[in-house]
C-alpha cells in the first residue's frame, strides 16, 4: 500500500517534472544516445516504447545492434573507446566487464524505478534488464504423432525418434553458456566439472548448434527440428509468429531445482559522455509499462516484480513461463564468477567438434 | 546398319552429356530461384514467417518489411565496391602497363607480389588487417576498423589482382606495333598511347572492374573482421540477421541484390559483351 | 617503345607491397605474443602458440578437415564443372550467351544467399527432401547442417560458377580442329577426351584446382552457416577465436598455419606437376 502510494507520488512528481521542462526546453536537447542491444523485434520494441520518449525530450538514439558477444568484442577492439553509451551484457560477461574496467558508476537515484527489482537485480555498476527462463521447446503435435514422451529432463533428449531432431545452443550464442550448465548440473557436474554435461550434449544427437535465437524459429518451420534448448521467448515467438504448436518444459535439474534462469543486465561505459542520457534509458527500460510489452511480445521475464501479475493474463505467456515467485525462486542459476569461461569454450570445442 | 548405331550411339551420348549439363545447372542456380520465389510469400494469417517454395501465393509483402538495417548496409556495399573497383583500375591499370611493357628486373618477383592477395586466404587477410589497424591506432590513435577507409584497404587489397589480371592478358596480345606506326605517323606516344592503346585494352579494364567490383561486393571473411556497429556490408549484415528474427524480408532484399547483379551484367553485356569478359582471362587474376 | 614504362609501376609496387608486407608483418608479429585474453598480449616474442597448435590433437584435426572439405569441393567442382565449361565452350548458338551468363551471375551473387537458398531446399519439410522421400530413394530426410557432405556442396556453391569461367577459358584454347581431326581418325567421343582434350587442358585444370582449393581454405561462410557447431574449419575457429573469445594471438597464430599450409600445398602441387612433365608422363 505504502509503496504504491509513493509509486503515485514519484509518478506524479516526474510527469511534473517532465512536462516542465518539456516546456523550457527538451531535456535531452542535442543528445545521441547510442544503445548496444540486439537487432529485429528486440530493438524495433525499444524504438516503438523507449526511443519516442526520448525524442521527445529532445534526443536521438542510435543502435549498435548485435550479440552482447559480438558488442563485447567491439569495445575490446577499440580499446576501451566504447562505441556505444549503454549496453546489454550478460550475466556471463559481467566479469570480463569489471576485468577490463569500463564500466561506469551508476547514480540509482536517476534510476528510480530500480525499486521495483528484486536487491539482487541491481547495484552501482549494474542494472538488471530482463530474465530468461531456459526450456526445453518441443513441438506438441509432432511428439503426439510419433510416439515420444513428453521431456522433462533433459536427459529425456536422449530418444532414438530425436536423433538428429532437435537443436541446443552453441557455447558461443546468447544461451550457450547457461544451455551447458543446466545440462551440467542435471548431470551431477558443477561450475568446475562440466564433464558430464558435454557427454550428455554428445550423446544427444543434435542436427546442429544454434548461434542465433532466430535457427530455432526457422527450423521448426521447415520440419528439420522437433525440439530445441532455448529460452522461453523463442518458443513463444516459435508459437506467435511461425505459427507451429509448440510449448515449453522446464526441465528438472535436481531434487529441489526446477528450470534454468538466466540474467540480462545494463551497464553504461566509462567513457560515455552521455551518462546521464544512459540512466534514463535504463530507467525506461525497467519501468513496468516497458516491461509488460517486453515480455508480452518477446516472451522474455520482466524484472520490474510490479508487472508480474499483468503477465499472467496473456494466455501464451502463463503456458509458457513460469510465473509463481516460489518456482522462479527454484530455478538454477549460475554463479559466472566461479566459472572460467575460456575453459569452458575450450572444453566445449573439443567434446564437439566432429 | 553401323551407321545407324553409330547415329545412336551419339544421340545417347549427347543425351546423356545434356542431362548431366542439366544437373549442374540445377545444382548451380537452384538456391537463387529458391530465394527469388520464398521472397514472394505472402504474409499468412498467424505465420508470419513462412519460407515455403515454391510459394504460397504471390505478393510483394516481404519487400515492404525490408529492414532498414538491410538496406543501409546494401548501400555501404555498393559505395565501397565502386571505391574498391575504381581503386583496383587506378593500380592495377598501370601496375599491368609497368609489367607487360617494361623491362625491369626481377618482374617475377613484383608479379609476385601484385599476385599475393590471391594466394593469401580471405579469413587470414581479414584478421591480417585488423591486426594492422590496431597497430596503426595505438601508434596514432586513429583505428581504422570499422571505417569506409579501413574496409576499403581491405577490398582494394583483394580486388586489385583482378584488374592487374584482365588487363595483362589483353596486353599481352595487343601487338605494339600499332602504336609504332601511329607515332612513326606524327603522333606524339602520349597520343598514341590515348588513342590506340586505351581503347584497345578498354575491354580489360572493364573486366577488372566488374571482377573487382564483385569481389568487394560479396565479400564476407574480409568484412566481417573490418565492419563495425553502423558500418556493415550487405553479405555481413545478412550473415547475422538471424540473431534475431528470420523473416522472409531477408529472402527479399536478396532478391533485390540478385537482380542488381542482373542488371550490371546486362549492362556488361551492352558495352563490352559477355564473353569478352571472359576472352580476357579476368578469372585467372593474374596467373 | 619512348616511353619509360617501369615509372608506371613504381606507385602500384609501392602501394601493393606496402599492403601485403604490413598486413603480412603485423599479423605475423602479433602471433609471436603469448595470449592474455581479452585481446591482451604479452611482452616478450614467444612460440608458445605455434607450440600450443603443432602438439594439439585437436587443432591438427581442425587443419586436416578444412584440406579434406576444401579438396573434395575443389574436385567436385572440377567433376560437374567442367562439362559445362566444355558445353559453353564448344556450343555456336545463342545458347552458350545464354548458359554463360547463368554461370555468371551465380558468381557474382554473395555466398550468403545462396546459403540460405540451400537451407530452404534442403529443409526436411522442403522440395528435396519431399521429393526424394517420395521416390523412395532416401528412407529419411537428408540435412546439409551439422556434416562435412553440407559444408563440401555449400563450399562448392562459392566455387562452381568460378571454377566454369576458369574452365571456358582453358578449354577456349584447345583448337577444335585437334578434336575433329582426331574424331576423322576413327576415335570415340571418349577417346577425344581421353587423349586430348584430358592431356591439353591439365596445366590449366591444376591451375584452376590449386585456385578453387585456396579459395575454399579460405572461406569461411559456408562452414560457420552449415556446419552447425558441430564440422569445425580453421577459418570458423579463426572467426569464434578472434570475435568471441577475443584471443588476438592465437587467432593470428592460427590464421599463420592457415596461410603457410596453403602456401606448402600449392608448392608441392606445382613441383609434382613438373616432375610429371619432366617424365613425360603428361604432355605439355
Amino acid at each position: 500500500m505504502f509503496k504504491s502510494v509513493k509509486n503515485a507520488m514519484a509518478g506524479i512528481f516526474i510527469t511534473l517534472f517532465l512536462s516542465s521542462s518539456a516546456l523550457a526546453a527538451g531535456q535531452f536537447d542535442g543528445v545521441t544516445l547510442l544503445v548496444g542491444t540486439w537487432g529485429g523485434l528486440w530493438k524495433d520494441n525499444q524504438v516503438e516504447n523507449i526511443v519516442s520518449k526520448f525524442e521527445a525530450e529532445g534526443g536521438k538514439v542510435e543502435f549498435v545492434t548485435g550479440s552482447p558477444a559480438a558488442n563485447f568484442a567491439k569495445i575490446v577492439a577499440a580499446r576501451g573507446q566504447a562505441p556505444f553509451d549503454v549496453v546489454e551484457i550478460l550475466a556471463a560477461q559481467v566479469k570480463d566487464y569489471h576485468e577490463l574496467d569500463v564500466l561506469h558508476p551508476l547514480d540509482l537515484s536517476l534510476i528510480p524505478n530500480t525499486e521495483f527489482l528484486s536487491e539482487s537485480r541491481y547495484n552501482e555498476w549494474l542494472v538488471g534488464s530482463w530474465e530468461t527462463q531456459e526450456v526445453i521447446c518441443y513441438h506438441k503435435d509432432k511428439f503426439a504423432e510419433e510416439g515420444i514422451p513428453v521431456p522433462t529432463t533433459y536427459r529425456d533428449l536422449v530418444h532414438p525418434k530425436l536423433a538428429g531432431r532437435i537443436q541446443f545452443p552453441d557455447i558461443n550464442s546468447g544461451g550457450g553458456l547457461t544451455g551447458l550448465a543446466g545440462v551440467t548440473f542435471a548431470e551431477g557436474g558443477d561450475e568446475t566439472n562440466i564433464e558430464p554435461g558435454l557427454n550428455l550434449v554428445k550423446e544427444m544427437n543434435v542436427l546442429k548448434f544454434w548461434a542465433r535465437g532466430g535457427e530455432t524459429m526457422a527450423q521448426f518451420e521447415s520440419g528439420d527440428i522437433i525440439a530445441s534448448v532455448v529460452h522461453a521467448g523463442w518458443c513463444l515467438r516459435t508459437k506467435k509468429l511461425a505459427g507451429q504448436n509448440v510449448t515449453t518444459v522446464h526441465p528438472r535439474i535436481n531434487d529441489e531445482l526446477v528450470g534454468v534462469a538466466s540474467e540480462g543486465w545494463f551497464g553504461v561505459m566509462k567513457n560515455s559522455k552521455n551518462a546521464e542520457a544512459a540512466q534514463w534509458y535504463i530507467n525506461q527500460f525497467i519501468s513496468a509499462d516497458y516491461q509488460l510489452k517486453m515480455a508480452i511480445k518477446t516472451g522474455l521475464v520482466p524484472v520490474n516484480q510490479s508487472v508480474f501479475e499483468a503477465m499472467a493474463e496473456d494466455p501464451l505467456v502463463a503456458e509458457m513461463i513460469v510465473l509463481d515467485p516460489e518456482k522462479v525462486a527454484n530455478q538454477l542459476r549460475v554463479d559466472y564468477s566461479k566459472v572460467i569461461i575460456p575453459d569452458w569454450t575450450d572444453q566445449w570445442n573439443r567434446a564437439i567438434a566432429q | 546398319m553401323k551407321f545407324v548405331t553409330y547415329r545412336l550411339q551419339k544421340a545417347i551420348g549427347r543425351f546423356f552429356f545434356g542431362l548431366y549439363c542439366s544437373i549442374s545447372y540445377i545444382f548451380l542456380l537452384s538456391p537463387m530461384v529458391v530465394v527469388i520465389g520464398t521472397s514472394l510469400n505472402g504474409p499468412t494469417e498467424n505465420v508470419e514467417a513462412s519460407f515455403t517454395f515454391p510459394p504460397d501465393s504471390f505478393s510483394l509483402y516481404w519487400y515492404t518489411q525490408i529492414p532498414e538495417g538491410q538496406i543501409d548496409a546494401l548501400l555501404l556495399s555498393f559505395v565501397l565496391a565502386t571505391v574498391a573497383s575504381l581503386c583496383g583500375c587506378l593500380l592495377g591499370v598501370p601496375a599491368a602497363l609497368g609489367l607487360v611493357r617494361s623491362n625491369v628486373p626481377g618482374k617475377a618477383l613484383i608479379s609476385a607480389i601484385f599476385r599475393a592477395p590471391l594466394q593469401i586466404p580471405a579469413i587470414v587477410t581479414g584478421i591480417a588487417f585488423l591486426q594492422l589497424f590496431y597497430w596503426i591506432g595505438d601508434l596514432t590513435g586513429f583505428y581504422w576498423q570499422g571505417s569506409i577507409i579501413g574496409l576499403a584497404l581491405g577490398h582494394i587489397f583483394i580486388a586489385t589482382p583482378y584488374v592487374v589480371g584482365t588487363v595483362t592478358a589483353i596486353l599481352q596480345r595487343f601487338d605494339t606495333r600499332l602504336e609504332e606506326a601511329a607515332v612513326i605517323h606524327g603522333a606524339s606516344p602520349r597520343r598514341a598511347f590515348f588513342r590506340v592503346t586505351l581503347p584497345v585494352i578498354m575491354p580489360g579494364v572493364y573486366a577488372g572492374a566488374l571482377y573487382a567490383f564483385m569481389v568487394s561486393f560479396s565479400d564476407v571473411p574480409v568484412a566481417i573482421f573490418l565492419s563495425s556497429p553502423g558500418f556493415v556490408t550487405y553479405p555481413v549484415e545478412i550473415f547475422f540477421a538471424l540473431e534475431n528474427d528470420f523473416e522472409p524480408s531477408l529472402m527479399a532484399s536478396a532478391t533485390l541484390v540478385i537482380i542488381i547483379c542482373l542488371l550490371l551484367l546486362l549492362l556488361v553485356q551492352k558495352v563490352i559483351g559477355l564473353d569478352a569478359l571472359l576472352k580476357v582471362g579476368g578469372s585467372r587474376g593474374v596467373g | 617503345m619512348w616511353v619509360r614504362w617501369w615509372i608506371l609501376l613504381i606507385p602500384p609496387l609501392i602501394v601493393g607491397f606496402t599492403l601485403v608486407a604490413a598486413s603480412q608483418f603485423v599479423f605475423l608479429r602479433a602471433s609471436f605474443f603469448e595470449d592474455l585474453g581479452l585481446g591482451r598480449v604479452g611482452d616478450e616474442l614467444v612460440i608458445e602458440n605455434y607450440v600450443q597448435f603443432l602438439t594439439d590433437g585437436f587443432y591438427l584435426k581442425i587443419l586436416w578437415v578444412t584440406v579434406k572439405t576444401s579438396a573434395l569441393a575443389a574436385l567436385s567442382t572440377l567433376i560437374l564443372g567442367f562439362p559445362v565449361a566444355y558445353l559453353i565452350a564448344r556450343m555456336r548458338s545463342s545458347w552458350s550467351m545464354i548458359l554463360l551468363a547463368g554461370i555468371v551471375v551465380s558468381t557474382f551473387i554473395t555466398i550468403v544467399i545462396k546459403v540460405y537458398g540451400l537451407i530452404v531446399i534442403f529443409s526436411a519439410n522442403g522440395l528435396f527432401n519431399q521429393t526424394m522421400l517420395a521416390i523412395g530413394l532416401f528412407d529419411k530426410p537428408f540435412s546439409v547442417f551439422g556434416n562435412e557432405t553440407g559444408v563440401v556442396i555449400g563450399l562448392m556453391h562459392f566455387t562452381l560458377g568460378f571454377g566454369v569461367l576458369l574452365l571456358y577459358s582453358i578449354i577456349q584454347t584447345i583448337p577444335k580442329s585437334l578434336e575433329s581431326a582426331a574424331q576423322i581418325h576413327g576415335a570415340n567421343r571418349w577417346r577425344v577426351y581421353y587423349r586430348i582434350i584430358f592431356p591439353l587442358s591439365l596445366p590449366g585444370v591444376t591451375a584452376m584446382l590449386l585456385m578453387v582449393f585456396n579459395m575454399c581454405m579460405g572461406a569461411f561462410t559456408s562452414a560457420a552457416l552449415l556446419g552447425g557447431g558441430l564440422v569445425f574449419t580453421l577459418p570458423v575457429m579463426i572467426q569464434r577465436i578472434v570475435m568471441m573469445d577475443i584471443k588476438y594471438s592465437m587467432g593470428a597464430t592460427i590464421a599463420a598455419v592457415l596461410l603457410v599450409s596453403v602456401i606448402i600445398i600449392n608448392l608441392l602441387s606445382i613441383y609434382l606437376l613438373r616432375r610429371l612433365r619432366a617424365a613425360h608422363l603428361v604432355v605439355v
